[in-house]
């Protein structure tokens, strides 16, 4: 369902993305790992319109999306949790979901959305009048993952959700998306650094490094990889 | 005692032009955060179009203020999109500082150039009308104006708490990258809240002109009392403005009834400084 190739991108004359080319089907969970730096926050704003790649394509549902504007992408149903979540920390919890139906058909599902939302996080019903800021950093992220669920993604882009974060917060969340994904066919891209876990969750993953895709495979191989074990694991 | 609570009043009533002017302020600086030095020109030119109305076409400086509030509006959202849009994407202060300034000189020359430098005013039948309150006396006009005030600010909040424009204003000025992120169209807001923040100026201007004499400079006291008011009441914040507003209002007033009417702006001004000076400390014993 999407398709990237030959993606380019980069701030200014700085070229940060080489020749990036990446696959991922419906109902497929896909891992992008990478350390610090490596441009996995780059290519997700190259994906989502945030930042205009200088080259390549990216192909969703057969229709060409680099170069248009967030909005467009968004529409077509490419959802991001953000890095570092983006929320609105001085707005309600609820407040925050409500910014997340964007367009009329998700205003009009927003209330049968918000009921999914608060069943995965029922944390988030409780809270839902107190300001985003002053939620817990778990709380927080699950804020961010319930307004992305509120934008009825087909793909749904987790970027780095373990930052900062109790592994069992992690979990819950990665469980969240791998059902949706099991359940309702939603493709997810998850985004990380914390290499085990992400393999533990994903079906296929791809290794950045300094801008180029290094290595790909099934999350068995990249598990079973030399390069990756030494590298990433630490093994 | 009569003359102090004489002064409150008179205070409170000046107080709430000083708040709609930087409650537009801060609203532009909320989510663009850029000062709108021409801030205080758009109050001016807000005061000349319910002069034209008034004289030329006969409407009532009251029912004058939704049409100048609207054509403020439009005004303001035709300057972000033109003007200020494009020098944002620069990202260059000092760009903004110039064209602000810059639009400030041009609206009181142009003003300038079309009415002359006359001193001009408004006089309506109900001018000169005073209601007598216990031992406080108001001018009908400046009563009219303030309730008009209030009923614009409990509107303003309303609008941003709970209109989805409103929430989406609110949401760009917390987080730019996550409006983005939820597609908010981010060009959409900087039109609607530049428009929104020139509107109250203008409404604030004619709301003036039935006790202010109206000139093309006039807009300049106004337009550095509401620096103050954001200053004071916190940069973005627009309770903060309100309040703020309400208390520079009260202080001039307070000070000119006990040190003397000619040193009130010395005293807004010290009172500015010793606030800055003051809040600078305690920022930095923090860190």
């Amino acid at each position: 369902m999407l398709k990237v190739e030959g993606l380019n991108a980069g701030y200014g004359s700085v070229n940060i993305l080489w020749d990036i080319s990446f696959t991922l089907e419906d109902g497929e969970i896909v891992a992008v790992l990478g350390s610090n730096g490596a441009g996995k926050t780059t290519m997700v704003r190259a994906v989502t319109g945030m930042l205009k790649p200088s080259s390549g394509s990216v192909v969703f549902n057969g229709e060409e999306l680099a170069k248009k504007n967030s909005r467009v992408i968004l529409n077509k149903g490419i959802v991001q949790v953000p890095e570092g979540r983006q929320l609105f920390t001085d707005m309600t919890v609820l407040e925050n979901l409500q910014m997340g139906a964007f367009n009329k058909e998700t205003k009009a599902h927003f209330q049968e959305n918000l009921k999914k939302a608060y069943e995965w996080f029922p944390k988030l019903e409780e809270r839902a009048k107190q300001a985003a800021g002053t939620l817990s950093g778990g709380e927080q992220q699950m804020v961010a993952v319930a307004r992305a669920i509120i934008g009825e993604p087909r793909l749904l882009i987790l970027d780095e959700p373990s930052l900062g974060l109790a592994p069992n917060i992690v979990d819950d969340i990665l469980k969240v998306a791998s059902t949706l994904a099991r359940n309702d066919g939603l493709s997810v891209l998850l985004v990380e650094q914390d290499i085990t876990k992400a393999l533990a969750s994903a079906d296929r993953g791809y290794v950045i490094e300094n801008g180029h895709i290094a290595l790909e495979g099934t999350a068995k191989e990249l598990q079973a990889n030399e390069h990756v074990k030494k590298a990433y694991l630490g093994i | 005692m009569d003359m102090f609570l004489q002064a409150c009043v008179n205070g409170l009533l000046m107080g709430g032009f000083y708040s709609l002017m930087g409650m537009g302020q801060n609203i532009i600086f909320g989510v663009m955060k850029i000062v709108n030095f021409c801030h205080g020109e758009m109050l001016m030119v807000g005061m000349y179009l319910t002069f034209i109305l008034y004289t030329f076409f006969g409407i009532d400086p009251y029912l004058a203020v939704p049409i100048v509030a609207v054509t403020m509006f439009c005004i303001g959202s035709v300057i972000q999109h033109t003007l200020i849009t494009p020098s944002l994407g620069t990202k260059s202060f000092t760009n903004l500082l110039f064209l602000t300034v810059g639009l400030g000189l041009l609206l009181s020359n142009g003003a300038l150039v079309i009415f002359g430098s006359e001193y001009r005013s408004i006089r309506t039948a109900y001018s000169q009308t005073y209601i007598q309150l216990g031992p406080v006396t108001m001018a009908l006009p400046r009563l009219i104006s303030f309730g008009v005030l209030i009923v614009v600010t409990v509107a303003l909040f309303a609008f941003l708490k709970y209109t989805t424009i409103g929430k989406q204003i609110r949401a760009v000025s917390q987080n730019p990258t996550g409006a983005e992120v939820v597609g908010i169209d981010v060009k959409k807001i900087y039109i609607l809240t530049y428009g929104l923040g020139v509107a109250l100026a203008g409404t604030a201007g004619a709301l003036l002109t039935q006790f202010y004499t109206i000139f093309p400079t006039a807009g300049a006291s106004f337009g550095f009392r509401a620096l103050i008011v954001v200053v004071v009441g916190g940069l973005g914040s627009i309770p903060g403005a309100f309040f703020a507003g309400i208390f520079l209002g009260l202080l001039e007033t307070m000070s000119a009834l006990f040190i003397s009417p000619s040193y009130s702006d010395l005293i807004v001004f010290m009172t500015f400084i010793v606030i800055l000076v003051v809040r600078q400390t305690m920022i930095a014993r923090r860190k």
